[in-house]
């Protein structure tokens, strides 16, 4: 099933976030709990996991963006 | 903002987080992981873990390095000690860190919420234990002996830097009087580990650091917790620099050699990470 993974909000406050890194390319798979991409924060580097099994179809956003909460930053295959 | 080293990196699951954040909301508790912003939420909330703050999400201090919102304190709950034990019975927790906001408004400085927080955990859930990381309630013995008469397992009261950058960190304590605290427990209630934390990368030297663990040691403190301090905000006290996990490792040497019974010192410790293993390895290395 074709999903999109969306910008987390770490902290109540928090709008939007820096897109750091992609840690997966367009087209690898990824298990649950694995890091697909890195948001950094005033305090530290947030790996975001996968919270399941699925497939990096295309990404939304590049990095160094400043990507708002909940706007969508990958489509991906679920599985 | 500064790249960051590649060893503050943290993993960070949205569904878990949501789920404990979800409880903590509907039983009207805070946390500190929250509150603080702190680096292991992430980590934390996905093993089912979370340092519940007591009394309120405004402190009546307003420490230079601390991301904990200082501003007019909040009315007591009086729930709060049965909700709390409610969501360590949820949460399943075997181990159970309970702070607070500093309450200088408060008679007892918060003392008895302590106390009653820690009599609705045993009566809940009586196998799990309690670590209270305590303000320094102004070096009050009646408060203290309010909180120690619970029979806290683990008594912490950090004492967040050396005392050559207090003026600077934390203007409203007083060095002298945290090492107190630690003192007058010990002494008094043996039965319970003291435990203390401090931040490094605030400029603090080497040499510093030596005679904090010296002083640390002197009022008997068992646990040692040593971790990075990380810059909440442009607003905050300045980063001076990123100490490296080796630099790390070889600060545990020391407070080892030195005499402390248990130390946790790596980048992201802070006094309550993990802090059941400290327990459990019967405040032993």
């Amino acid at each position: 099933m074709q999903k999109q993974i969306t910008m987390p909000q770490l902290r109540d406050e928090m709008k939007s976030g820096v897109f750091c890194a992609w840690l997966k390319e367009e087209g690898q798979p990824y298990k649950k709990g694995e890091p697909i991409f890195e948001i950094e924060t005033d305090k530290v580097v947030n790996q975001i996991t996968a919270s399941e099994d699925g497939v990096l179809l295309r990404k939304l956003v590049e990095e160094g963006d400043e990507v708002t909460v909940n706007a969508p930053v990958a489509d991906v295959e679920a599985r | 903002m500064e790249r960051k080293p590649d060893w503050l990196k943290v993993p960070y699951n949205k569904e878990a987080v949501a789920e404990v954040a979800a409880l903590m909301k509907d039983l009207k508790l805070n946390t500190v992981c929250k509150e603080a912003n702190c680096p292991n939420l992430g980590e934390c909330y996905q093993t089912h873990t979370a340092t519940f703050m007591i009394l309120g999400s405004h402190c009546t201090r307003n420490c230079r390095f601390c991301n904990v919102t200082h501003a007019r304190p909040d009315p007591v709950d009086p729930e709060e000690p049965r909700n709390l034990a409610l969501a360590a019975q949820k949460l399943g927790l075997r181990h159970v860190v309970i702070t607070q906001v500093t309450r200088d408004d408060l008679p007892d400085g918060g003392a008895g919420q302590f106390a009653a927080c820690i009599r609705a955990l045993r009566a809940l859930c009586p196998d799990t234990t309690a670590e209270v990381l305590i303000s320094d309630m102004k070096g009050d013995h009646a408060c203290l002996d309010t909180v120690m008469q619970a029979r806290p397992d683990v008594l912490n009261h950090n004492v967040e830097t050396v005392q050559e950058l207090y003026a600077a960190v934390r203007p409203q304590a007083v060095y002298q009087r945290s090492l107190d605290v630690l003192r007058y427990c010990k002494e008094q209630y043996p039965g319970s580990l003291t435990k203390t934390g401090f931040m490094v990368g605030l400029g603090e030297t080497e040499d510093q650091i030596r005679r904090l663990m010296d002083d640390l040691l002197d009022v008997g403190c068992d646990i040692l917790t040593i971790g990075q301090y990380l810059q909440p905000s442009p607003d905050h006290c300045p980063l001076q620099r990123y100490v490296t996990p080796e630099e790390f490792a070889r600060y545990k040497e020391i407070a080892l050699e030195k005499g402390f019974r248990y130390v946790a010192s790596t980048p992201l410790v802070r006094s309550s990470y993990r802090a059941a293993e400290a327990l459990q390895a019967g405040g032993k290395n």
